[in-house]
């Protein structure tokens, strides 16, 4: 009898023990962790991290990471490489070995905190590739905090140099760049313009002598306009001149809408920013459920899917992945996730599949800070892409999905990142006050041409770099490792 | 002695009186608007429902709509000019045919700054109606209020604004934006 009670005493203490370990993080506690595997780390100097760019240069590979700017408790970190305080910019560290990563130099950015400063957003492109660039050049567009972007040399990744400077704006966010057409899709806030934040788009091609093509959003955003103002863009992809299509997400965590733009049309038709002019590129729109946004609409064209193998017609499907961004703490909003579009016949979208973490299996709502999507990668690697996604998920850690049927995407890995002393706390108002925990909140991820993947942390417990193991790398086609 | 006393009595009496009576004169405002609360018109969107008010009084048949927008961007410069104003009101959700009539300006309640801004609605009806839009913000959260109707602009704000400040809604504003 009194057996029994202990064992049934035992099982209640393993069983809430097991409870508050998935609930609460704590510093020293192992990651979290399936078919996926930590290869190496960097703190990134504890600056709250958003876009990681990995960038094979000569034989080197180097990452660049922009930060948001900095938190209420640490507003302008130190340079522990300089000694000084320098205002969150960009992080260059050189991966080439990826466990061991070398941190090179922070660049600083806009003085400011969270998303009023910093230098959040990093694209490069070498200057071979650029039509006329310089050839022994490797370029970084970054933006500089809400009022700038600007275009570096990384040659030497140690020891930047700025190109050019675009100035004047109110905002800035998540822009794209083509390197074998030097078109930059630049993401603003113009002066003149109703909304936060609307696409300009650039020839960098000479990146020393920027030529401005034309300012572009959703009619009603326009300068002059009146009534309702559409969402805001996040951010656009293209496919280049071949694809001839950029995809442009507006919203974040509300009112999302994917917009499917003729590229060709958009750079060489009417200017103005007139309505009918706004209109005159577009192919088709997407409005999504009030509940979600559209932070990344990453386009995967001409997948071949294995069940319509036998079918006529639609062997393949051009589909695009767009990836919420969750904005409020502890599940504060509608579930920010992952949807699948099915954009084959362009002027009728459809949306065809969906994906979230589980909350139940990791009591996510509990844990503390953002739970839910914010991004993806983005690379178009062949050792990837149109296979496997990466989805950042905020307290979640990191998301491997077997995308190569895109009607039913399928978790295969996973990585959630011990807490360090470095992580800074998430809190909701309580009456009188505020409640805070401390958690992962994994941002933004990106993979490298060699199949690393890449995961930085807003709660600035930094770098983290990854490789697949086990069925997850089999499902990418991967060599055992 | 005793005369002197008495009108120092009748001295403090009149004044005490004096200020009763001006305390329990009600303001323009006050003297004759109700705002009574009514359902929420407005479709499922984005952000939770809020609160909707119409007007008894020399504001009769003006129309408020409140509530949170928690998860707002910008932080740190709050609302920063007049076109975040237009943006997030919820004016477009009385008509998306509106048109600001002068530059917004700055207000305040419940410690929550911001601003306000006027505008003409073009409606469904063809009748002209004014509004208000007001947008204020605390840390990363929104409050926004919005009033329409077919009267005088100036006064339908100075009566909304009045209304926010009761202690009713100054509580009941500050629970929301905790998301209670």
């Amino acid at each position: 009898m009194f057996r029994c009670v202990l064992t049934a005493a035992g099982l209640v203490l393993f069983a809430s023990s097991t409870f508050v370990h998935a609930q609460k993080q704590t510093i020293g506690a192992p990651p979290e962790a399936s078919n996926m595997k930590l290869v190496g780390t960097n703190d990134l100097q504890a600056r709250s991290a958003y876009q990681p760019t990995i960038h094979h240069q000569g034989d080197r590979w180097i990452a660049y990471i922009g930060h948001h700017g900095g938190t209420d408790d640490v507003p302008v970190p130190v340079n522990p490489m300089t000694g000084k305080e320098e205002p969150n910019g960009t992080s260059i560290v050189d991966v080439t070995d990826p466990a061991h990563p070398k941190y090179l130099r922070h660049l600083p950015g806009q003085e400011g905190k969270y998303e009023s400063g910093g230098a959040q957003m990093v694209r490069v492109c070498d200057g071979k590739s650029l039509p006329k660039g310089d050839p022994n050049a490797v370029y970084m567009l970054r933006t500089f905090g809400s009022e700038a972007h600007e275009i570096w040399n990384v040659a030497d990744p140690a020891n930047p140099v700025l190109i050019t400077r675009i100035a004047g704006l109110k905002d800035t966010h998540k822009s794209w760049w083509e390197c074998d057409t030097g078109i930059a899709f630049l993401v603003s806030g113009a002066p003149d313009w109703r909304t936060r934040r609307m696409t300009q788009i650039y020839d960098f091609s000479d990146p020393a002598h920027p030529q401005k093509i034309r300012d572009f959003g959703l009619p009603g955003q326009e300068p002059g306009a009146t009534g309702a103002v559409p969402t805001e863009l996040h951010g656009p992809i293209s496919t280049g001149p071949n694809g001839n299509r950029v995809f442009f997400g507006y919203g974040t965590n509300k009112g999302g809408i994917l917009q499917i733009v003729d590229r060709d049309k958009l750079l060489n038709g009417p200017k103005e920013p007139t309505p009918d002019n706004l209109r005159y590129p577009e192919i088709s729109r997407m409005p999504m459920s009030a509940f979600n946004g559209a932070h990344t609409t990453f386009p995967m064209l001409d997948m071949p899917v294995a069940e319509f193998a036998e079918d006529k017609d639609g062997k393949t499907r051009d589909i695009v992945m767009i990836v919420d961004e969750a904005i409020l703490n502890e599940c504060g909003e509608a579930r920010q996730m992952v949807w699948f579009a099915d954009v084959t016949t362009e002027t009728r979208p459809m949306m065809i599949s969906s994906y979230t973490v589980p909350e139940a299996s990791g009591q996510f709502c509990q844990r503390g800070g953002r739970f839910g999507s914010h991004s993806s990668n983005e690379s178009m690697a062949p050792v990837y892409y149109k296979k496997m996604a990466f989805i950042a998920f905020f307290n979640a850690g990191v998301r491997a999905l077997d995308i190569r049927d895109p009607y039913h995407p399928r978790e295969v890995g996973y990585f959630i990142p011990s807490i360090t002393s470095a992580t800074d706390k998430r809190c909701i108002p309580i009456e009188g006050g505020a409640r805070c925990k401390v958690a992962i909140q994994t941002n933004n991820v990106e993979t490298d041409d060699r199949g690393y993947i890449y995961i930085v942390d807003r709660a600035n417990t930094g770098l983290h770099i990854l490789e697949l193991t086990g069925p997850a790398r089999a499902a990418a086609g991967l060599p055992r490792n | 002695m005793r005369r002197g006393t008495m009108i120092a009595v009748a001295v403090i009496a009149l004044g005490v009186s004096g200020v009763w009576a001006y305390q329990r004169v009600p303001s323009p405002v006050e003297e004759v608007v109700h705002w009574r609360e009514i359902a929420w018109p407005f479709p499922r969107d984005g952000w939770p429902a809020g609160r909707a008010f119409r007007c008894d009084g020399t504001c009769a048949g003006a129309e408020l709509y409140v509530r949170a927008k928690r998860g707002f961007c910008n932080c740190d410069s709050g609302v920063a000019d007049d076109d975040e104003v237009d943006r997030v009101a919820d004016i477009d959700l009385i008509s998306p045919r509106f048109a600001a009539v002068a530059p917004g300006e700055e207000v305040s309640f419940n410690e929550l700054r911001g601003r306000a801004r006027r505008y003409d609605l073009d409606m469904s009806d063809g009748v002209g109606h004014a509004a208000i839009g007001v947008a204020v913000s605390r840390r990363c959260d929104l409050f926004v209020a919005a009033a329409q109707g077919r009267g005088e602009a100036s006064g339908m704000q100075r009566a909304m604004l009045a209304f926010l400040e009761t202690q009713e809604m100054r509580g009941w504003v500050l629970a929301t934006l905790d998301g209670q």
